[in-house]
């Protein structure tokens, strides 16, 4: 599909639509939806900032390219005076007092933000049901679930509620609810994007990124949010990707895959049919294809799961009730933090909190927390090994096709193997983009740290290829 | 200090007790090969440079800022922002 943003600011521009009756369609659609997707909406002011590139448009001053176009927000981005709730019941009445770097630069773009989106609570699942405001069902079949944890944003693409929305990914949460709703969806490479205003699951990991249905917006969308921030250290400086770039498409000479992500009995066999007959595709084009070795899968959970439970034990320690959120009183303070933190936390939320404070704890530390950060650094520098021999990793997304609503709560164990094929490039925090091609859940394309340019290069070679 | 803190008390969370599917996942760290050791002193390849850290200052809030951080606050006893009672052990 071509570029929604551009078509959008033509029909702007040559007066064909209003930015008032655009904003408002989209409204309409947003509360009529029975998709669970929109925690809030934000009517007034997306009207208002409407009205104001009307009154521009009608004085014949030119307007930027995202100027007007309506946007989602992950319920978990600060956008002082909205209703910022992490989908929690801890935060369910909690106002943002400041706005995230990244929402903020595409405020000064002109989009206009009209919905905080539905998604699993703190980023805590990877199914949308996480959620105190009913699980998100998915775009295309609604007795599946709509994928996590930023389902909201995905289906809101999807069904075009919204014309592109940003999710946050720590594991995955960016690239497979696009895979299981059929859109693009891209992690940058970490540090790409400010994550100042974001709330912290597993600062290590934690990336912004679009949600989109074409590459284009994909590429507009990044360019505008990218950027060092003196609010975020490890946010680094980073070039612009031109649309000449992407267009280019014969840069890419050999591509890898892991083979044991393939060669096992835990993917679906259409999946991998799927899979396998892409790059069959890949190779009648020219391109060499390696099969590369990989880390085992449940290695690869295993890491990430301990890694991101201590970073969310520790980042969610400040969520007491004391100076914002839904304090439950008790006798005393000791009493009062963990009556509101058991009553208000959800089921996984504690069981990640409890697993990061074992990890953290003398006597497990070293056997399981700083042997997981060894295993991080071995996957990193396997990481480094192969983009000496490969200009791109593909993968498929998921082993599997999208569970049907209620089974994932069941058996949580499931729900993080689920995960395998999205951690490990969040552990070694590469830019990686799911596209809606390759197999039902789609594919994900990767590149070295910063060639955020190569992924969506090759994305746009893989859409005439497959 | 031999006192030994259980997962509910460091966790802040009653009755928390240790999950057998994360349990599950901690098993496989545990039984997993590492290469050697000296991947340990890698671990900190997100550290800062001491001099890209930015300049330690006080910024003012914005008045509506202030504002919103005041409505957020659970409890309000005439004019002041009221904390739960601090006890001494």
């Amino acid at each position: 599909m071509d570029s929604q943003i551009k078509k959008i600011h033509q029909q702007l521009v040559s007066k064909e639509i209003t930015c008032t009756e655009l904003v408002q369609r989209k409204l309409d659609l947003l509360k009529k939806n029975t998709h669970n997707t929109a925690n809030s909406l934000l009517e007034s002011s997306a009207l208002e900032l409407a009205a104001k590139v009307d009154a521009k448009i009608s004085n014949g001053e030119t307007i930027g390219v995202l100027e007007g176009i309506p946007f989602g927000i992950k319920d978990v981005y600060m956008l002082q005076g909205t209703y910022t709730t992490a989908s929690s019941n801890l935060l369910k009445h909690y106002k943002s007092a400041y706005t995230a770097t990244a929402i903020q630069k595409l405020l000064d773009a002109g989009a206009i933000p009209i919905v905080k989106e539905n998604c699993d609570s703190f980023g805590h699942g990877s199914s949308s049901e996480n959620t105190i405001f009913g699980a998100v069902k998915n775009a295309i079949n609604p007795e599946l679930v709509g994928g996590g944890s930023s389902g909201g944003s995905a289906v809101n693409v999807a069904k075009d509620y919204t014309i592109f929305s940003i999710g946050g990914d720590t594991g995955g949460s960016i690239r497979q609810p696009a895979g299981y709703n059929k859109i693009y969806g891209l992690k940058p490479t970490y540090g790409r994007i400010s994550r100042y205003g974001l709330m912290a699951y597993a600062s290590s990991t934690d990336c912004v990124g679009p949600l989109a249905k074409s590459i284009e917006d994909i590429r507009i969308v990044l360019n505008v949010m990218s950027g060092k921030d003196a609010k975020d250290q490890t946010s680094i400086e980073s070039e612009s990707i031109s649309e000449e770039t992407i267009a280019n498409t014969n840069t890419v000479k050999t591509i890898g895959y892991f083979k044991n992500f393939i060669e096992n009995d835990a993917i679906d066999t259409q999946i991998k049919n799927d899979f396998l007959a892409s790059i069959e595709k890949i190779k009648a084009k020219g391109i060499e294809v390696k099969a590369l070795d990989f880390f085992k899968s449940d290695i690869l959970v295993s890491t990430y799961y301990t890694l991101a439970m201590a970073e969310t034990a520790s980042n969610l320690s400040r969520l007491d009730g004391t100076n914002y959120g839904n304090r439950i009183e008790s006798e005393n303070l000791k009493e009062t933090y963990a009556v509101t933190r058991s009553e208000n936390f959800s089921e996984e939320t504690k069981r990640r909190i409890v697993g990061g404070n074992q990890v953290l704890s003398q006597g497990f530390s070293d056997e399981i927390y700083l042997k997981g950060l060894a295993l991080r650094d071995q996957i990193s520098e396997n990481f480094n090994k192969d983009f000496e021999e490969v200009d791109i990793i593909i993968s498929p997304v998921t082993p599997s096709t999208p569970p049907k609503i209620g089974d994932s709560l069941k058996d949580p164990l499931a729900m993080y193997l689920s995960d395998a094929y999205t951690v490990g490039f969040s552990l070694g925090q590469l830019p990686t983009l799911t596209i809606p091609q390759g197999t039902s859940t789609g594919i994900q394309i990767t590149a070295a740290k910063n060639n955020d340019a190569h992924v969506l290069q090759f994305a746009n070679f893989l859409k005439e290829t497959i | 200090m031999s006192k030994i803190m259980t997962v509910d008390i460091l966790s802040s969370i009653k009755g928390a007790q240790p999950s057998e599917a994360v349990n599950k996942l901690f098993d496989v760290i545990k039984n997993a090969h590492t290469e050697n050791n000296e991947s340990f002193n890698n671990v900190n390849n997100n550290a800062l440079s001491v001099n890209d850290l930015r300049d330690d200052v006080v910024i003012e809030s914005s008045a509506i800022e202030k504002q919103i951080i005041i409505e957020n606050f659970p409890k309000e006893k005439n004019g002041y922002l009221v904390v739960s009672k601090v006890i001494e052990e």
